[in-house]
C-alpha cells in the first residue's frame, strides 16, 4: 500500500457537483501532479461534507483544513502555498463550522472522554470524518487479523462490563451467545433509554453513530451473527435519523451488507423504535417488542443468548458498550484496563443533575470519589447549600449519604451501600431536599412504568406507593416503617424482572440512610426538610413584616389579612402552602415551620 | 432429547432436556403449587405461585419457565418460597373483588383454593380497588373484571388454541385490564364464542352465561360423549346436576380436536330454542294431535306395507338409527339415502387425522369452508398458519380463512398452487363438497399428499356407511312415491336434497317441532345428543362414542328401536 501524507476528500453532493467539483477535482490532480506531488497526496471523493451552500468544497486529512468556494484558478496557488508550502491559505477557508456540541462543554476537571470523544468534534452525518478519527480501523483489524475467539479474548481482557445497568461482563456474554447452538443469531443494541433525565446513549447516537455500528459489526463477527436490530426510543428523533444515515453510509462503503471488507463475513443492521415504555428498555421486553408483541418482560433462563429474538441466540449491550469496542480493539485491552479499579475498568458517562453547579453530561474513570464527581467535575452544591445526598442508578437505584462521599464510585461499592451503579443517571440533593418525598417520586414513577404482568410488582408497589403518599400528608402511622420494609424485601425477592426487583431501592436506601426522616413524617408530623406541604406551616414573622401588603396580593387563596404598614397575619384554615408569599415579600418576614 | 438428572427437595428425579421444572417435578409426583400456568397454554411466569429455589441461581425462579438442567439442585418448599407465595396471593386479594361468598365459582375457584392452602384468613392489605363494569354484551360469556387476576390465560387460549386474538392487555401497570379487540364489548368483537377463553380462567372472572350458580364442582356429574353438531366429531365433557346439564367442557388432548371447541358444540345446543315432540302425534282431520306409540305405529307399519317408500336419512343421528332405518327401508322395498350432497375423492394420496393439520408444512383447502361449516378445523387450520405453515385456498368462499392464507384463488387457477406446494414434505389437502374435478386433476402432481374430507352435514359418513347413499340428482317426485319416511333426528330439514312430494303420506322422526315436521302425517318423538347411546362416525371414518348425559323424555324413544320394531312389524 501506497503512503499518502494527506488526503484529499472533494464533496460530491449535487449541488457541489453544480457548481464544477467534478472538474475542480480532475485539475486540482493534474496540478498536484504538475507540482510534484502526485505521490503524496491523495484525492478522493466523499459525499458530504457539510458547506455545500458554497461549494465547491475540500477537505484535508489529517489536518482537518476545510476549504470552500474554490474556483479553478485558485488551484495552483492553493498546491503550491498550502501542499507544497504547508501554509494555510486562510483567504479560501471555509467559514463552515460543524454544528457545535451545545450538550457538551469542553470536558471539565477529571474528565476522561473515552466513549465521548469524538461527540462535538466530527459531524455525525459524515463517515468520512469518522474515518479520519481511526473509525472503521477496528473492523479491518478483528476482520484481517484476528479470530472471533481472539476478539472475545480481548474483550475479556479489558474488562469491560455492562453499561446497561447489571454490569455483565461483556465478553463473557458474548462467549455465551458464541457458544450457543442456533442460526441465524443476531446482536441487538439498546438504546432505549428510559430512566429519567438520562440521555448519555442518545448523545453517542446523535455525536458519534459510528463507534456503535462499528462495535455492533465486530461483536457481530464474534458471536457469529448475521444481523442486527439497534433499538432506539422514539422520544429521540434524531437519534433515529442520524443512525439509518449512519448506516446508509456505512453500507455505502463496505462496512455492512454482504462481504464486509471483502471477507466472507456478512452482516447487516438496522434501526427499530421504541414503544415508549420504561419497560422496554428491558432486555426481554425489548426483545418481545421487536417482534412485534406487546412489551412485557419474560422469565430468564432462558437467557437472551441462549434464547432470543425469535427464539435465537441473541447479543444485547447497550449503546455505551459497544461504543468504546473499537477503541479497546485499537489501543489494546491493557490500556482499557488500565483505566478504572479492580473489577470496573475504563470510564463511565454519567447525566449529572439536581443541585450541582455543572449539570450535564460527563465521563469520568472508574474509581473516582463521589465527592471529586460533585465538587471538582460538578463544580459543587448551588447556591453553596449543604450536600444532603446523591441519587444514583436511576429509579431503581439508591440514595447516598454524605458518608458515602469518599467511596470510590464502582459497580461493587455502589452496590455494597445499597446503591447500583445503573446506566448513568446521577442526581445530587442539596440539604432542602425531603427524602420522603423523593422516595415517593420514584414511587410514582414505578407505578406508572411497572408493566402489569407480575403481581408483586403491579400490586405491591402500589401499597409502598400509598403508604409513602400518607406519610408525605400527615397521616403516617407507627407500623408503616415495617410495613414498608416488609413489602420492599418481598417485592425485591418475588418480582419477575429488574424493574420490580428494583423498584423497592429508593425506599430501602432511603430508610436505611435517613431513617430519622420517616420517623419525623410519622410520629412527630413534622418535614425536616420543609418540603411535604401538609406538615408545614407558613407564618409572618412580625418583627420583620412592614404591612407592604405584597403577599396579601399575591395570595391565590386570600388567607392573608391585614391592615397597610401593620403585620400581616396567615389564616392557617385557608392556607394551602404553596409558598408564594415567601417567595415575593422582600423582607424575608415569612417563616417555614 | 437427553435425560438430565437433578434433585427436587433432596429427590433423585430423572427429567427430559428441555423439560422445566414444574414438568419434571409433576412427572415425579411433586407438586407445585401454580395459577397463571395452564397445561395446555405457552408458560406464563407472572403470578409467582410456582417460585423454587434453584441453588447457585441468584434469585428465586418460575418453576414453570425454568429449564431443567444437569446436576440442579432444586427446593419447592422453603419458608422463603412459600412466604413470596402467600405474598402474592394477599396481594391479588387486595387488588379486586374478591369476596368469594358472592362469587359463582366459590367452591370451584383455583385462586380461592391457593388461598385456602396458603391459610389467608385475613386480608393482610388495604383494598383500594375502583370497581370496574361488568361486560354482559355477549349472550354466552360475561366478563367480570373485578375478579380477574390479569393471569392471561384466556388471552393465551384465545391467540394460541383458537388463533382468533380477540382478546388483549389493555393499558398497563396497576391499571391493566384485558380487553376485546381494541377495547369494544366482547358482543361487538371479533369473538367467535368457542368459549375456551371460559374453560380456561382459574377465578370467576369469565362467567359462563348460563350455568353460574347452578352447582359447584362437587354436586356435579361430567359424561364425555362426542358432539353431534358436524363432522368433526370433538369430545365433550358436559357438566350436569341431575336432570340439567349445566355446561359444556372440551376435553383436553383428545382427538379430534384437542379439547377446543366451537360455539356449535359448547353453547348453541345448550340454548336450544326450537319446541319439542315429547310423544307421537298423527293427522287426525287436518290436525297433528298426539297418540299412543301402538296407534302411530301401526298407522306407519300399514302405510310402509302398502306404499312406494321413499326414506330419506339428515344424518343427525347415531349410526345405530342409520343401519336400523337402512334395514327397514331394504326390508319394505323402499329407496332410500340422505338428504346431505355428495362428497367427491380426490383419487389420490393418503388420509389425514384432524391433528395432522398443525403437522404439516403445507396446507390446500380446497372447496370447503370449515370456518362456517367445521370451525374446529377452520380454527386448527389458523392456528397453523400462525405457526408459520403456509396456507393456500382454492375456491373458498370469503369468510375468515383468507386473513391467514397466503394465496387465495378460483378453481381455474389450482395449478398455480400444485406449483407453490411442490417443494413441501407433507402437504395436506383439506376439501369438501365443492373440490370441482377440474382442481383435483391439478393437484394430482402432489401425489405423496395426504387429506382430509371434510363431510358434510353431521354424521353423513355414519349414513354412508349403512348405505344410505346421496341422493342429489335423483328423480324424487310424486310420480314414484307415495310415501315418505323422513329420519330427521335433531336436524333441521334446511341444507341437502328436500324432495317435494305432494299428496305423498309422510312420516317425520324428529326431535323437534319443524315445517317439515308440521306437514307429517306422523311424526315420531326422537331423542337428542345428550340423551343418546351409540355411536357416530366422524369426518376421519373414526367411530366415536355417544353417552346419554340425561335420560329421554317420558314418550321420546331411541330411533333404532322404534325402527327394529316397525321391521318385527312388517
Ligand atoms: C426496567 C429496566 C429497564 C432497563 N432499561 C435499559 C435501558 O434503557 N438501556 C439499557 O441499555 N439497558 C436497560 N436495562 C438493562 C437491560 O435489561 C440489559 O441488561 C442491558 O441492555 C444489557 O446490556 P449491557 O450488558 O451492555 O449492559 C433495563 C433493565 C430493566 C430491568
Ligand atoms: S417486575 Fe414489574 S415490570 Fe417486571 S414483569 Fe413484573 S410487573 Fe412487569
Ligand atoms: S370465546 Fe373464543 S374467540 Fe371469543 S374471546 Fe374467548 S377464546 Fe377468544
Ligand atoms: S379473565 Fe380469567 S383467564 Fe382472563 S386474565 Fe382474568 S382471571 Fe385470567
Amino acid at each position: 500500500m501506497r503512503y499518502y501524507r494527506s488526503h484529499v476528500m472533494v464533496c460530491t453532493s449535487p449541488q457541489c457537483v453544480d457548481k464544477g467539483a467534478r472538474t475542480l477535482m480532475k485539475r486540482l490532480q493534474e496540478e498536484l501532479a504538475a507540482q510534484g506531488l502526485a505521490d503524496e497526496v491523495a484525492v478522493l471523493e466523499t459525499p458530504h461534507i457539510g458547506d455545500c451552500a458554497n461549494g465547491p468544497e475540500i477537505m484535508v486529512y489529517p489536518d482537518r483544513v476545510h476549504y470552500a468556494g474554490l474556483t479553478l484558478e485558485d488551484l495552483p496557488s492553493l498546491v503550491e502555498e498550502y501542499f507544497k508550502k504547508g501554509r494555510v491559505v486562510t483567504r479560501l477557508l471555509s467559514q463552515f463550522r460543524p454544528p457545535v456540541d451545545k450538550e457538551l462543554g469542553p470536558p471539565k476537571p477529571k474528565e476522561v472522554r473515552v466513549v465521548l470523544r469524538n461527540c462535538g468534534k466530527i459531524d455525525p452525518e459524515n463517515i468520512e470524518d469518522y474515518i479520519a478519527e481511526d473509525g472503521y480501523q477496528a473492523l479491518a483489524k478483528v476482520l484481517t487479523e484476528m479470530t472471533p475467539e481472539q476478539v472475545i479474548e480481548e474483550i475479556l481482557a479489558s474488562g469491560l462490563r455492562g453499561r446497561g445497568g447489571a454490569g455483565f461482563p461483556t465478553g463473557r456474554k458474548w462467549q455465551f451467545c458464541r457458544a450457543a447452538a442456533g442460526s441465524p443469531k443476531y446482536v441487538v443494541c439498546n438504546a432505549d433509554e428510559g430512566d429519567p433525565g438520562a440521555f448519555m446513549n442518545r448523545r453517542v447516537l446523535e455525536g458519534d453513530p459510528h463507534s456503535v455500528i462499528e462495535g455492533m459489526i465486530i461483536a457481530a463477527y464474534a458471536i457469529g451473527a448475521s444481523y442486527g436490530y439497534i433499538y432506539c426510543r422514539a422520544e429521540y428523533p434524531i437519534a433515529v435519523r442520524t443512525l439509518r444515515e449512519a448506516i446508509r453510509q456505512a453500507r455505502e462503503y463496505g462496512f455492512l451488507g454482504q462481504n464486509i471488507l471483502g471477507t466472507d463475513f456478512s452482516f447487516d443492521l438496522e434501526v427499530r423504535m421504541g414503544a415508549g415504555a420504561f419497560v422496554c428498555g428491558e432486555e426481554t421486553a425489548l426483545m418481545a417488542s421487536i417482534e412485534g408483541k406487546r412489551g412485557h418482560p419474560r422469565t430468564r433462563p432462558p437467557f437472551p443468548a441462549v434464547s432470543g429474538l425469535w427464539g435465537k441466540p441473541t447479543n444485547i449491550n447497550n449503546v455505551e458498550s459497544y461504543a468504546v469496542v473499537p477503541q479497546i480493539i485499537l489501543k489494546g485491552s491493557a490500556w482499557y484496563a488500565s483505566m478504572g479499579t479492580a473489577t470496573s475498568k475504563g470510564t463511565k458517562t454519567f447525566a449529572l443533575a439536581g443541585d450541582v453547579n455543572n449539570t450535564g453530561l460527563i465521563e469520568v474513570p472508574f474509581g473516582i470519589t463521589m465527592r471529586e464527581i460533585i465538587y471538582d467535575v460538578g463544580g459543587g452544591i448551588k447556591g453553596g447549600k449543604g450536600f444532603k445526598a446523591v441519587q444514583t442508578g436511576g429509579p431503581m437505584g439508591g440514595c447516598l449519604p454524605a458518608a458515602y462521599l469518599d467511596v470510590p464510585v464502582d459497580y461493587e461499592s455502589l452496590t455494597s451501600a445499597g446503591s447500583i451503579m445503573g446506566s448513568g443517571g446521577m442526581v445530587v440533593m442539596d440539604e432542602e431536599t425531603c427524602m420522603v418525598d423523593i422516595a415517593r417520586f420514584f414511587m410514582e414513577f414505578i407505578q406508572d412504568e411497572s408493566c402489569g404482568k407480575c403481581i408483586p410488582c403491579r400490586v405491591g408497589t402500589r401499597h409502598l406507593l400509598e403508604i409513602l403518599e400518607r406519610i408525605c400528608a400527615g397521616l403516617g402511622k407507627p407500623d408503616d416503617i415495617e410495613e414498608l420494609e416488609h413489602l420492599s424485601s418481598l417485592i425485591r425477592r418475588s418480582s419477575l424482572c429488574g424493574l420490580g426487583q428494583g423498584a423497592p431501592n429508593p425506599v430501602v436506601t432511603t430508610l436505611r440512610h435517613f431513617r430519622s426522616e420517616y420517623e419525623a413524617h410519622i410520629y412527630d408530623k413534622r418535614c425536616p426538610a420543609k418540603v411535604c406541604r401538609a406538615l408545614i406551616r407558613y407564618e409572618i414573622d412580625p418583627a420583620f413584616c412592614t404591612g407592604c401588603t405584597l403577599c396579601a396580593r399575591n395570595c391565590p387563596v386570600n388567607a392573608i389579612s391585614g391592615e397597610r404598614r401593620q403585620p400581616h397575619t396567615i389564616n392557617q384554615e385557608l392556607c394551602t402552602r404553596c409558598g408564594i408569599c415567601k417567595q415575593v415579600c422582600k423582607f424575608d418576614a415569612v417563616t417555614v415551620s | 432429547m437427553s435425560e438430565v438428572h437433578l434433585t427436587i427437595n433432596g429427590l433423585q428425579v430423572t427429567a427430559q432436556s428441555g423439560q422445566t421444572i414444574l414438568e419434571a417435578a409433576r412427572a415425579a409426583g411433586i407438586d407445585i403449587p401454580t395459577l397463571c400456568h395452564h397445561p395446555m397454554l405457552s408458560n406464563h411466569g407472572a403470578c409467582r405461585m410456582c417460585l423454587v429455589e434453584v441453588k447457585g441461581m441468584r434469585t428465586l425462579q418460575t418453576a414453570c419457565t425454568c429449564p431443567v438442567a444437569e446436576g440442579m439442585e432444586v427446593q419447592t418448599e422453603t419458608d422463603e418460597i412459600n412466604e413470596c407465595r402467600k405474598f402474592s396471593l394477599e396481594l391479588l386479594f387486595s387488588e379486586r373483588n374478591h369476596y368469594c361468598m358472592f362469587c359463582q365459582v366459590s367452591g370451584d375457584c383455583e385462586l380461592q383454593a391457593l388461598a385456602y392452602r396458603y391459610g389467608l384468613d385475613h386480608w393482610r392489605y388495604p383494598r383500594p380497588y375502583e370497581k370496574m363494569a361488568v361486560d354482559a354484551s355477549d349472550p354466552y360469556i360475561i366478563m367480570e373484571p373485578n375478579r380477574c387476576i390479569l393471569c392471561t390465560r384466556c388471552i393465551r387460549a384465545c391467540a394460541e388454541i383458537v388463533a382468533n386474538h380477540t382478546l388483549g392487555l389493555r393499558e398497563r401497570g396497576s391499571a391493566t385490564m384485558v380487553m376485546a379487540d381494541l377495547d369494544v364489548p366482547l358482543g361487538q368483537s371479533s369473538c367467535v364464542e368457542c368459549g375456551v377463553c371460559l374453560q380456561v380462567c382459574p377465578t370467576g372472572a369469565l362467567i359462563d352465561a348460563r350455568s353460574a350458580y347452578g352447582g359447584h364442582a362437587e354436586e356435579v356429574t361430567h359424561t364425555q360423549t362426542t358432539c353431534m353438531q358436524c363432522s368433526v366429531g370433538c369430545q365433550l365433557d358436559v357438566i350436569s346436576r341431575s336432570t340439567r346439564i349445566l355446561r359444556i367442557h372440551g376435553v383436553w388432548n383428545t382427538e379430534p380436536g384437542g379439547g377446543l371447541l366451537c360455539v356449535d358444540g359448547r353453547f348453541r345446543p345448550l340454548y336450544e330454542t326450537r319446541e319439542r315432540i315429547a310423544q307421537p302425534l298423527v293427522r287426525d282431520h287436518g290436525k297433528l294431535v298426539p297418540a299412543g306409540w301402538t296407534e302411530a305405529l301401526a298407522i306407519v307399519a300399514k302405510k310402509l306395507k302398502s306404499g312406494r317408500v321413499l326414506g330419506l336419512a339428515s344424518g343427525a343421528t347415531s349410526n345405530e338409527a342409520l343401519v336400523a332405518f337402512a334395514g327397514l327401508m331394504a326390508q319394505v322395498g323402499g329407496k332410500a339415502g340422505q338428504t346431505m350432497p355428495a362428497l367427491p375423492t380426490l383419487g389420490f394420496g393418503q388420509p389425514a387425522a384432524v391433528q395432522d393439520i398443525l403437522a404439516t408444512d403445507y396446507i390446500i383447502v380446497a372447496g370447503a369452508n370449515p370456518l362456517v361449516y367445521q370451525k374446529v378445523v377452520g380454527y386448527l387450520i389458523r392456528r397453523a398458519a400462525d405457526r408459520g405453515t403456509p396456507v393456500a385456498l382454492i375456491d373458498v368462499p370469503r369468510g375468515g380463512l383468507e386473513a391467514s392464507a397466503v394465496l387465495s384463488v378460483s378453481g381455474q387457477y389450482a395449478a398455480t398452487v400444485t406449483e407453490q406446494a411442490a417443494q413441501a414434505q407433507a402437504p395436506l389437502i383439506i376439501y369438501s363438497v365443492g373440490l370441482k374435478p377440474g382442481v383435483a386433476r391439478a393437484l394430482k402432481p402432489l401425489a405423496h399428499a395426504r387429506w382430509l374430507a371434510l363431510a358434510p352435514g353431521r354424521n353423513s359418513l355414519g349414513a354412508r356407511a349403512a348405505g344410505l347413499a346421496p341422493l342429489e340428482g335423483h328423480d324424487l317426485t310424486s310420480s314414484r312415491f307415495d310415501v315418505l319416511f323422513f329420519l330427521l333426528g335433531e336436524g333441521s330439514e334446511e341444507g341437502g336434497v328436500m324432495p317435494r312430494l305432494d299428496g305423498a303420506f309422510k312420516i317425520v322422526q324428529t326431535a323437534y317441532r319443524s315445517p317439515l315436521a308440521e306437514e307429517a302425517d306422523v311424526v315420531l318423538p326422537a331423542p337428542i345428543w345428550a340423551e343418546r347411546s351409540g355411536h357416530v362416525t366422524n369426518l376421519e371414518g373414526k367411530t366415536l362414542p355417544l353417552n346419554p348425559v340425561v335420560p329421554m323424555p317420558d314418550g321420546v324413544r331411541d330411533e333404532a328401536e322404534v325402527l327394529d320394531t316397525l321391521r318385527t312389524m312388517m
